[in-house]
């Protein structure tokens, strides 16, 4: 076999320490090294043309460069390879720049260790095999879970790139959280006004006709993988046509079943049929058959009687299964607040006039259960604190910092300040954090509210909420000792967590989470998009606490990975470096599917033997490093080649 | 580097001057990485370590640790991910397992830490890396050369 050795000076960044001559003297009297070349830059345009057009020339069976790190320009020189009509994987890089030259001083152990490498490589790529890549046909529609900013950003970008999309949204409305809020940080934005338009574009846009918009629906189960997936999603009914219904709401007043209204976390009551609030998408009602007399058994129709057209209200709807083929799923589930049960001190649930952010959201928003009006049972408060990292940056319940809270705080003072003019607000917390260009305008507003301060606290164990006559006495360690306060009302700002439904789904999609819940990305900086299971992207608050402008970004970035990796004509590249089962030796132990991270390895029980899926396998090796039997077989990473490339570099 | 001092240990023989072999299996995406960056920082080494490059520490299989030894090799050397930072998940953990149950067998000939260590390096810890493979590279100078 005729194997060509290219040394790379890399200027003199490599031949200041390793001689070439040397270097082509030693590996020249080599059996299988057929020629020695010298280029001074093989990266450059000059370099890879070279490279090429001397391999074609000269048509070596394997060939060696010997330079920088592979991690740099491997990739760049398998496609000289494969422009100079070579297998590319006939291939080995010897990294005798960040591994020799820059770190050996004495230029004759640099030599000695180079040439110690490249015989090792020598030895190893003998035994390299042709790989090829191989191609499957894949389906380019997209599931997403979740109609949040970030779920209809990614489902509208894929749309207007040509591809369907199922938008998969557990509750009855669009929008997600901030269809819950009244205005929004930094700008005050009217919330709703600000998500309308992006509703509207899903529901009657250009591209309406490739986003299908399945409301009270939940995905139950899903198959297959990345090019593949088969998405069974299971959809409640409602009870109303939304394609009839005209949206009038004449069917409300009349029924006679009321429950507490969860989209208002209880603070007041809805009807069976009803909107969650009002101004939501789509325009229809939903029949909640628990709350109904009909789901005790009663014939009650007063709701369709009341209904001025024809069919909307139907109460023969049926729960629904439906299946979608998909290349990738978004999930952009959001996220929800901790449990201040975790916090009893506080008096949350206990204390009148204790709420979280997300129950004063609602009260300041217009279509809340106040509409809009800062009031308590009492009468109107004259005095609000607002608690700041209320389990956040806390080994004991939330170590992190939600990054949204002072924002959302400083928002309710201002909003404070104008529905209650002179009402003292009081922020306690225990850092301060506003990033980026636009959070400052909000905290120095409420700076200078002439009626709020800012004390800080130490430890959320330390503070003490208490209800006294009437008022909510709150106790804390300050400089001095311990300091109370008494307010009217007292907003707790909690660290954001994962969905409850979020490790249901994660198991269902084998997408690994983090310590806290949340889904984990691929890459925290480079790969934030990507779940660790191929196909499977990410979006919004269920990777991390975020606000609506980086959940609208992440959606974005979402839909950009698939319409760059899923290309309606294009077959799906499946990279080589994976394993193989040799089914002669596999005994059908499964240890190898046990190890392995990606679920990649099935086991075909006719043959009694594992199988690898290699679009699922990431070519980790470690299945191979398990296997009893030896039947497992790593390419590229094969026994053999390591074998090879120990005992030469031994020598 | 200063050279430490030769001595005599139970299995090796008085030699002033031996330069030990160690083979290092490097992960691609972390130690691989931090070698890199060591050479990218120009971090002197001893030049005895000789690296192969798996793309998860999970691909290292007790056999080639003893291949490694039989070879010829005085240590061996395995750097990983840290716990939580596998590009693979959790092939470190896998590494650490193996380990584990490897030191027992390499007990049986003679063969204890630190002649075959196992010790994570990040991309980013250069400064690491260098220690751990001067390390390693003291500490077999000092044991002697592998007795067989």
């Amino acid at each position: 076999m005729r194997t060509a050795v290219y040394f790379c000076s890399c200027g003199t960044n490599i031949s200041e320490k390793i001689d070439p001559e040397r270097i082509a003297r030693e590996l020249g009297g080599e059996p299988t090294v057929a020629y020695v070349r010298n280029v001074e830059y093989l990266c450059s345009e000059e370099g890879k043309e070279f490279l090429e057009a001397d391999l074609r020339e000269n048509r070596p069976d394997r060939a060696i460069v010997a330079a920088c790190s592979p991690r740099d320009y491997e990739s760049a020189f398998m496609q000289c390879l494969g422009r100079a009509g070579m297998n590319p994987y006939f291939l080995q890089m010897v990294n005798i720049r960040e591994q020799v030259a820059w770190v050996t001083p004495d230029p004759c152990q640099a030599a000695e260790k180079a040439c110690r490498m490249i015989r090792a490589a020598v030895a190893r790529v003998q035994l390299h095999a042709p790989l090829e890549r191989t191609e499957l046909d894949v389906c380019t529609d997209v599931v997403v879970i979740g109609a949040g900013p970030a779920g209809l950003k990614a489902a509208l970008a894929l749309a207007e790139g040509g591809r369907k999309v199922t938008v998969v949204e557990k509750t009855p409305v669009l929008g997600g959280m901030p269809m819950r809020y009244g205005d929004l940080f930094p700008n005050l934005e009217c919330s709703p006004c600000l998500l309308e338009p992006v509703l509207a574009e899903v529901m009657h846009g250009p591209h309406a006709e490739r986003i299908e918009l399945l409301t009270l629906s939940e995905v139950v189960e899903v198959t297959g993988y990345y090019g593949n997936f088969t998405v069974k999603v299971q959809q409640t009914p409602r009870y109303v046509d939304v394609d009839r219904c005209i949206g009038c709401g004449y069917c409300i007043p009349p029924c006679p079943a009321t429950t507490p209204n969860e989209f208002n976390y209880g603070l007041d009551e809805r009807k069976a049929i009803s909107y969650p609030f009002s101004g939501v998408l789509p325009n229809a009602p939903f029949l909640d058959l628990q709350a109904c007399l009909r789901g005790r058994g009663e014939d009650c129709r007063l709701c369709q009687a009341a209904c001025p057209v024809e069919g909307a209200v139907c109460f023969n709807d049926r729960e629904k299964t439906l299946e979608r083929q998909a290349g990738a799923l978004v999930v952009a589930i959001g996220a929800g607040l901790y449990d201040c049960g975790a916090l009893p001190s506080l008096g949350h649930g206990r204390i009148p006039g204790v709420y979280t952010s997300l129950e004063f959201e609602r009260i300041l928003a217009d279509n809340g259960p106040t509409h809009g009006q800062v009031s308590i049972s009492g009468g109107t408060p004259q005095s609000v604190a607002i608690m700041h990292c209320a389990g956040s940056l806390d080994p004991h319940h939330r170590p992190y910092c939600s990054g949204i809270c002072c924002q959302y705080a400083f928002k309710f003072n201002h909003l404070l300040e104008s529905k209650r003019p002179g009402a003292r607000v009081l922020h306690l917390y225990k850092e301060l954090v506003m990033p980026g260009k636009e959070a400052y305008a909000l905290y120095q507003r409420a700076r200078d509210n002439p009626h709020a301060t800012f004390v800080r606290y130490g430890d959320i164990g330390d503070v003490e909420v208490s209800a006294d006559n009437g008022q909510i006495l709150i106790r804390y360690p300050s400089d001095s000792g311990r300091a109370a306060a008494a307010v009217d009302m007292l907003v707790l700002c909690p660290p954001v967590v994962p969905n409850e439904g979020a490790s249901r789904l994660a198991a269902l999609l084998d997408a690994p989470c983090d310590e806290f819940g949340f889904f984990e990305e691929l890459n925290g900086r480079l790969a934030f998009a990507e779940s660790k299971m191929k196909g499977i992207y990410l979006a919004g608050a269920c990777q991390s606490p975020t606000d609506v402008q980086r959940a609208a970004g992440q959606g974005m970035a979402a839909a950009a990975g698939i319409l760059a990796g899923l290309v309606p004509g294009r077959k799906l590249q499946v990279e080589p470096i994976t394993a193989w089962t040799d089914e002669e030796k596999c005994s059908g132990c499964r240890l190898c599917a046990a190890v392995c991270p990606y679920k990649a390895i099935g086991f075909e029980p006719q043959r009694r033997a594992s199988k690898v899926n290699p679009l699922l396998c990431h070519g980790c090796g470690t299945c191979v490093a398990t296997c009893p039997a030896g039947a497992m077989q790593g390419n590229h990473f094969s026994n053999a080649q390591i074998f090879a490339e120990i005992e030469a570099i031994l020598q | 580097m200063t050279p430490s001092l030769p001595q005599t240990t139970c299995e090796g023989s008085f030699e002033p001057s031996f330069e030990p072999k160690i083979v290092a299996f490097l992960c691609n995406w972390c130690s691989y990485a931090g070698a890199d960056k060591a050479g990218a920082a120009q971090l002197a080494y001893p030049p005895n370590v000789r690296v192969i490059r798996v793309m998860c520490s999970g691909r290292v299989d007790p056999q080639f640790v003893l291949q490694a030894f039989r070879d010829g090799a005085d240590g061996v050397l395995i750097l990983a991910c840290h716990a939580g930072d596998c590009h693979y998940k959790e092939g470190n953990c896998r590494a650490i397992q193996r380990q584990q149950l490897m030191m027992r067998y390499l007990q049986a000939f003679g063969i204890a830490e630190p002649r075959c260590r196992l010790d994570f390096v990040s991309a980013g810890e250069d400064e690491m890396f260098v220690r751990v493979v001067t390390e390693t590279v003291n500490d077999v100078k000092a044991l002697g050369p592998l007795a067989r």
